[in-house]
Formats: C-alpha cells, sequence, structure tokens
C-alpha cells in the first residue's frame, strides 16, 4: 500500500514536471515577442466605411475584425463568425458569433454591433464606396444572443465575400469618431497614432483567437515613397514591406537577410477608352485600339515577365473555371488597326491624351503603349499625374483615355457590378451593353454554379470583341521580409495579410 | 574684333574658361542633336534594354531599352530650348517692366514692385509648383512658369540701374531736348542697364536650367517620354540597382551644366565690370 503510495505520488512530481516543462517549451514557442516593423503608404482615412488604399485597410485589419474574412486561396473562413448556415432557397445567411470578442475598451461583442456596423455600411446617406453590395438585403436580426440572420432580397451566391469586403470591419454600435479613435476587436491596440508618421501598436492580451497575434508590439511606419521603404528594409529599419514595383522588387534580390515573397493575383492596369462620346463611342476605334496593342510585349517590358499577359477581360486565371484559358484577343494587326482608322475618319491620325497615375508600372506602361499605338497611327500624349490628381475630383471617371490600376479581388463579380455594368459607379470607360448587363445579372444571382460559368465564358468573348478596354496583364504581389519573422501568408490585396499570424523567431 | 577680346577677356581664368568651354559644348550637342545621336530619343529597342554602357550604347540603355546617350544629348537640346526661351522672355519682359516703371516711377512703381515682392517671397519651386497645379503639366506650362518665376527677379535688377541712372544729367538733357520716352529708355538709360543684363540672363539661364529639371523629378514639368533630365532621373531612381547608367548620366549632365553656367557667368560679371571700369 505504502509502495503503491510512493509511487503514486512519485508519478504526480513527475507529472506536474512534466506540465511545468511542457508549458515553459510552449511558453517559449507561442508567447508574442518581439516587434514587427511594417513600411506603408501613408493612411488618409481610418473610417472602415471610407478606407480604400491597401494601406488604410492593413491598419484597420490588424485593429478590427471581420464578419468572415478570405483566406490566401480566396476561401471564405470564419472570423468573428464561427460558423453559419444558408436556408435551402438562399435567401437567408445565419452566423453564429464567437464567444468571448471584447472590444479593446472592454465591451463585449454583441449581435447589435454586427447589425449596427452593416445598417450603417448600407445606408444611402453615409455614401460608403460599396453600399450598392448591401442593397440586396432586407433585413438584419438578431436570432439569438450569439446568432444574427441576414434575409435578402434575391440570391446572392457570392454574398460571403460581399460581407467580407474590404469595408466590413466590425465596429461599435454607435461608434462616434470613426478614423480617430480606434475601438476594434481586433489583434492589435493602437497605442499612439502620429499621422503621416507612424501608428504604434501592442498585442490585444483579449484577443479571442488563441496563439494570436504572434509578435508582442506592431509598428507601422508611413512612407511616402516606395524607394524609401525598400531603401529601409534593406538597411533593416523595417522588417516587411508589402507593395512595390517590379523594378525595386528586382534591387532586393541581391539585400541579404532579405526574403522575397512573390504571389499571383488578378490585380491589373487598365487601359479603358471612353466609350460615350467620340472617338470611343465608334466601335471601330476600340477595335483598332484593341488590334494595335502587342499584350505580350508590355508584359515582358513593363513587368518583366514576372505577371500573367491578360485578354482585355477582368476575369484572369486565377478564378480557375470562370476563366476561359483558349479564349485568345486577336492577334496583333498593325494595319488593319491603321485602315480602321482611316474609316473612322481618322485617316491623319488620332491625337488622345493618355492620363495615368504616377505609381507601379504604369507610367512605364504608358510609354511603351504610345510607341505600339504611334504605328498604327493614334498620337498619344502621356499625362502622368500624382494619384491625389488623378483620382482626385473623379478626373479618373471624365478623361478620354486612361490607364487605372485595379486591386485582385476575390470574385470577379466585383468588377462586373462596380467597372462595366451600365451606370455602375466606377465605370470608367462609361460602357454600356444590355448583353453584358444580362448576363453579370445572371451570373450575380444564380445559385447553378453551371450556369455562371457559362455567363461568365459569354461576357469573356462580349469583352474581348467589344469592350472598350485593354488588360495586357495581371500584376503578381510582392513582399518583403527580413530573416527572423515567420508565418506570412501574402494575399493578392496586401492590406488584408493577416499581420497576426508573423512570428518573431 | 571685339567679340575676339570679350572672348579672350573670359578665357584669362582658367574658372570661366571651363565653364564656357563646358557650356559651349552642350550648346553644339544641342545643336548637332540628332545628326550625332545614334538612336532616337524614344526608340524602345527591347532585347537591347538595361545593357551596361559599351560600344554600341556609350551610356547604356533604360529599363525599356532606349539608349541614354541619345537622351542626354537630345535632352540638351530641349533644356536649352526651354530654359534658353523662358530666360529670353523673362528678360524681355522683365526689362520693359522695369525699364518703364522705375523711370516713371510713383505709383506705378509701387504697384508694380510691390506685387514682385509678394511673388519673390515665395521660393521659385513653390511658386512653379503653384503655378503648374493651375496650367496642368506640358512644355508650355514650364516655360510660362519660367517666365513668370523670373520676370520680377530681372525687373529687380533692371530698376536697380535705372535708379542710378535716371537722375544723370544726359538723361535731363534728352528729356530737355524733348526727346520721347521710348528713346530715352532704350537709347540712353538702356546701354547702362545691359552689362548686368548679360550676367543675370546667364544666372537666370543656370537656374532655369536647375528649375526644369527639378520639375522634371518631380514629375510636374515636361512629360514623358520626352528625355527631360529631370524626369530621367525620376524614372531611373527605382532602377539604381539594376541599371545605374540610366541615372548617373543625366544627373551628371545637370550638374555639370549648372555649375559651368554659374562659372561662365562669374566670368561675364567680372569681364563686363572691368569693361565699365575702362
Amino acid at each position: 500500500m505504502l509502495v503503491r503510495h510512493t509511487y503514486c505520488k512519485m508519478l504526480g512530481v513527475r507529472f506536474t514536471a512534466l506540465l511545468i516543462l511542457l508549458s515553459v517549451i510552449l511558453g517559449a514557442v507561442f508567447a508574442q515577442q518581439g516587434t514587427l516593423r511594417v513600411g506603408t503608404e501613408i493612411p488618409v482615412q481610418l473610417d472602415p466605411a471610407f478606407a480604400s488604399s491597401d494601406a488604410e485597410i492593413a491598419v484597420l485589419n490588424a485593429v478590427y475584425d471581420y464578419l468572415v474574412d478570405v483566406d490566401a486561396g480566396n476561401n471564405i473562413v470564419p472570423r468573428l463568425a464561427r460558423s453559419w448556415s444558408v436556408s435551402d432557397d438562399g435567401l437567408r445567411y445565419t452566423f453564429q458569433l464567437a464567444d468571448n470578442v471584447l472590444f479593446h475598451d472592454g465591451n463585449p461583442l454583441t449581435t447589435a454591433d454586427v447589425i449596427y456596423t452593416f445598417n450603417r455600411l448600407r445606408d444611402p446617406d453615409l455614401g460608403s464606396p460599396t453600399s450598392d453590395l448591401y442593397s440586396n438585403i432586407q433585413a438584419i436580426e438578431a436570432t439569438g444572443d450569439h446568432e444574427v440572420t441576414f434575409t435578402l432580397g434575391h440570391t446572392n451566391p457570392f454574398f460571403l465575400f460581399d460581407l467580407s469586403d474590404n469595408h466590413a470591419l466590425i465596429v461599435r454600435q454607435g461608434a462616434k469618431d470613426l478614423g480617430k479613435v480606434f475601438n476594434g476587436t481586433g489583434p492589435f491596440i493602437v497605442q499612439d497614432y502620429r499621422p503621416e508618421d507612424r501608428m504604434m501598436l501592442s498585442a490585444n492580451p483579449d484577443y479571442f483567437i488563441a496563439g494570436k497575434p504572434g509578435v508582442a508590439k506592431l509598428e507601422l511606419v508611413f512612407f511616402g515613397d516606395q524607394a524609401a521603404a525598400v531603401s529601409a528594409i534593406r538597411g533593416g529599419q523595417l522588417d516587411l514591406i508589402m507593395r512595390m514595383p517590379t523594378p525595386l522588387f528586382q534591387s532586393l534580390a541581391s539585400a541579404r537577410g532579405i526574403q522575397r515573397i512573390s504571389v499571383p493575383t488578378n490585380g491589373f492596369d487598365l487601359i479603358r477608352l471612353r466609350s460615350d462620346r467620340p472617338p470611343g463611342n465608334d466601335p471601330r476605334v476600340v477595335e483598332a485600339l484593341k488590334l494595335a496593342v502587342d499584350r505580350q510585349a508590355i508584359t515582358k517590358i513593363v513587368t518583366q515577365g514576372l505577371a500573367v499577359t491578360g485578354k482585355d477581360t477582368p476575369i484572369g486565371p486565377l478564378y480557375d473555371s470562370y476563366y476561359l484559358a483558349d479564349l485568345e484577343p486577336p492577334a496583333r494587326n498593325v494595319a488593319r488597326a491603321h485602315q480602321l482608322l482611316v474609316e473612322a475618319g481618322f485617316p491623319d491620325g488620332l491625337s488622345l491624351d493618355l492620363h495615368t497615375p504616377d505609381t507601379g508600372d504604369r507610367p512605364d506602361l504608358a510609354v511603351v503603349l504610345k510607341e505600339q499605338l504611334a504605328e498604327a497611327g493614334f498620337d498619344i500624349n502621356v499625362v502622368v499625374e500624382p494619384e491625389s490628381v488623378y483620382y482626385g475630383e473623379n478626373k479618373w471617371l471624365e478623361v478620354d483615355f486612361g490607364i487605372t490600376g485595379w486591386g485582385s479581388r476575390p470574385i470577379p463579380q466585383f468588377y462586373l457590378d462596380v467597372m462595366l455594368v451600365c451606370g455602375a459607379k466606377w465605370n470608367e470607360s462609361h460602357f454600356c451593353d444590355p448583353e453584358l448587363d444580362r448576363l453579370s445579372q445572371l451570373a450575380g444571382t444564380t445559385l447553378d454554379e453551371q450556369e455562371r460559368i457559362d455567363a461568365y465564358a459569354q461576357i469573356q468573348r462580349l469583352l474581348v470583341k467589344r469592350g472598350p478596354i485593354v488588360i495586357p496583364y495581371f500584376f503578381p504581389q510582392f513582399a518583403a521580409l527580413r530573416n527572423g519573422f515567420t508565418g506570412l501568408e501574402l494575399k493578392a490585396f496586401p492590406g488584408r495579410t493577416d499581420l497576426a499570424l508573423i512570428r518573431a523567431n | 574684333m571685339a567679340l575676339w577680346r570679350f572672348l579672350r577677356s573670359l578665357y584669362n581664368r582658367p574658372s570661366s574658361a571651363f565653364g564656357t568651354t563646358v557650356v559651349l559644348l552642350f550648346l553644339l550637342l544641342a545643336l548637332l542633336g540628332p545628326l550625332i545621336t545614334p538612336f532616337s530619343a524614344t526608340e524602345q529597342i527591347f532585347q537591347d534594354a538595361r545593357q551596361p554602357p559599351s560600344l554600341a550604347h556609350w551610356f547604356g540603355t533604360d529599363r525599356l531599352g532606349r539608349d541614354v546617350f541619345s537622351r542626354v544629348v537630345i535632352g540638351a537640346r530641349d533644356i536649352f530650348t526651354l530654359a534658353g526661351l523662358g530666360t529670353v522672355i523673362a528678360v524681355a519682359v522683365g526689362t520693359l517692366i522695369g525699364l518703364l516703371s522705375s523711370y516713371l516711377g510713383g505709383l506705378l512703381e509701387e504697384i508694380t514692385f510691390r506685387f514682385f515682392d509678394s511673388l519673390l517671397a515665395m521660393p521659385a519651386l513653390l511658386l512653379a509648383l503653384l503655378l503648374l497645379g493651375t496650367v496642368g503639366p506640358s512644355r508650355n506650362s514650364v516655360l510660362l512658369v519660367i517666365a513668370i518665376a523670373y520676370t520680377p527677379i530681372v525687373a529687380r535688377v533692371v530698376r536697380s540701374v535705372v535708379l542710378g541712372t535716371k537722375t544723370k544729367d544726359y538723361i535731363a538733357a534728352a528729356r530737355m531736348q524733348g526727346e520721347r520716352l521710348p528713346f530715352i529708355l532704350f537709347r540712353e538709360i538702356f546701354p547702362s542697364v545691359l552689362p548686368a543684363l548679360a550676367v543675370e540672363a546667364a544666372l537666370r539661364f543656370s537656374y532655369a536650367i536647375f528649375l526644369i529639371a527639378s520639375l522634371g523629378f518631380l514629375g510636374v514639368g515636361v512629360q514623358p517620354p520626352r528625355p527631360d533630365w529631370g524626369l530621367m532621373v525620376n524614372e531611373a531612381r527605382n532602377y539604381v540597382a539594376l541599371t545605374p547608367w540610366s541615372l548617373y548620366f543625366p544627373a551628371a549632365a545637370i550638374s555639370l551644366l549648372v555649375v559651368a553656367m554659374n562659372l561662365m557667368a562669374d566670368g561675364l560679371k567680372r569681364v563686363l565690370q572691368v569693361g565699365e571700369t575702362l
């Protein structure tokens, strides 16, 4: 008996020692340690309803949470909603919220906060740029202590993606001074914000996802110039940058202690001609433009072959079954393009100002395009403008001929709804085609996957034939991370990258 | 003969001799331009992109396969045309306003020069950025900006000479003889203004080069694909680790020409002052 008691005692001591050892090891592995210094562009608008740039979304994604998130493989994954179900008719979406979620001010997350957030986003008086995404919602109601139900007017197969739109970060009910006061539920808590300089954040000790965030402190350092950010990571003043032009990414190849990461995306530089007034309203001019462009040469010279050549449709190869792999735009034919211009009434050439923002590879794209189009009789005057001028006062929606960068989105329907259907908010080419509108409506509502695949295929054929747009390439997304950090899962829209996953070794 | 003596005086000192020679060389490059460049300034030879300096491409090629030497030479033509024309306009308008308002004096002079003072209170680059923000970036806008930025400076220099000259006896004599205003301004006063004006014009020209290059670098001046030196430096900035030659050569051209212009202006000042004392 005594022997047995001693044996049990010894076993107990050993078990306790093992537990202590395990906790020490686990603590060493999972403890939040180190500071992650991330270089971003300067955020301006930090109210979630209006934020749009990568830098702005990166800041907010660290401070707030989405109801559901999109992973690097474009799959919907839980975040504040731990699970959800969809009614058989596809009109009711019910979400179960995670337990024990606290805002940074100590208040618990409730269904009222979720309802408030989406009612605010869909309020037309607020004027959030993607409020149309939620115009289909008929009701949002609490159906349990931790359960919210959305009722739709008609089916929307992409509704979960809409709920994970960049702006859809959950804020506290009745939150005031959004953009100045940062009270989220996210993995990091804002400690100090110095506009146009930096933001200092600390790990949220009450974060509801175990093991996150991976670092004790996050420092977002703002740069007005991407070349300066690259110099800073090269000089050891930054640990991570997530957006840079091709040459800067290439220049880091020889930098010691830095890992370069590149992921394919559906982001593209859109060359578009206004089609609601001369000269773009003449189909012959549109066809001449498409025939005069050498997309492969552009991909090779402007992106150094790192991008994927485009086909004048925003539905790129990343969309798998929606992408029409065997579709090819007509081969380059300069003589035919010139002939079309002559027939359209421009025997001496067509003069156009080509407006482009001064960011990324766009100025180079404009210069290469000018030379290519000149062979067919276009006389292009390149106008390179700061982004604030190009996008300011909606100039980009007004000019006849322009180049606009479009970031990657998890679903193609976004581009159709906001960029190409008749009267869409950001329809910069002013394209209005009843056939495209019908197909887009069908693809965006049908629950029959094959029907949607067919609709997208027809849309791609239509855009290649008569869309007043040229998409020469889908650019990759670049990042650079200093050795000593792991866990980066770069997303196609870099601002949505989960910084809470990154750990200091 | 006078020109020969003038040039000899300019070449008396090594610094002004160096400055004058370099400026004349750049001027020659600008004049000969397309005759001596092996390629067009905008021709993109994709298979030759990012080549270092070689016999085929003396200054190498840039990221789009354009010959950097051809771009620097044609860029000299562009910058001489823009800076030269801008300076000529500023000098002509500044001289006219300076002569007229300072000679007549009174309220006209007060209003004109207080307005010019307000323009001069702003640095030239800031004034240029404000004006370009209003009229939009283009070659003509840059020309206009140089003229507007430098006219007040020229007018002030002219005024400083006119104020000392208009009280001289020979001016009073001309007035009493019943000479007309244009005659007094351009035949009696203008010759006194000329030496200071020549030096000022040279200095303005050098500052205009710098201003054009700065505006090009900031991306608000001459637009691509024109081979503007400042714009070339701006475009090559991201490529400094990959094609450093596409940045160094236009940057060196800007520095060399601006330094040479200043050295030449110094020499000019010295020579013209010597002439005056003789």
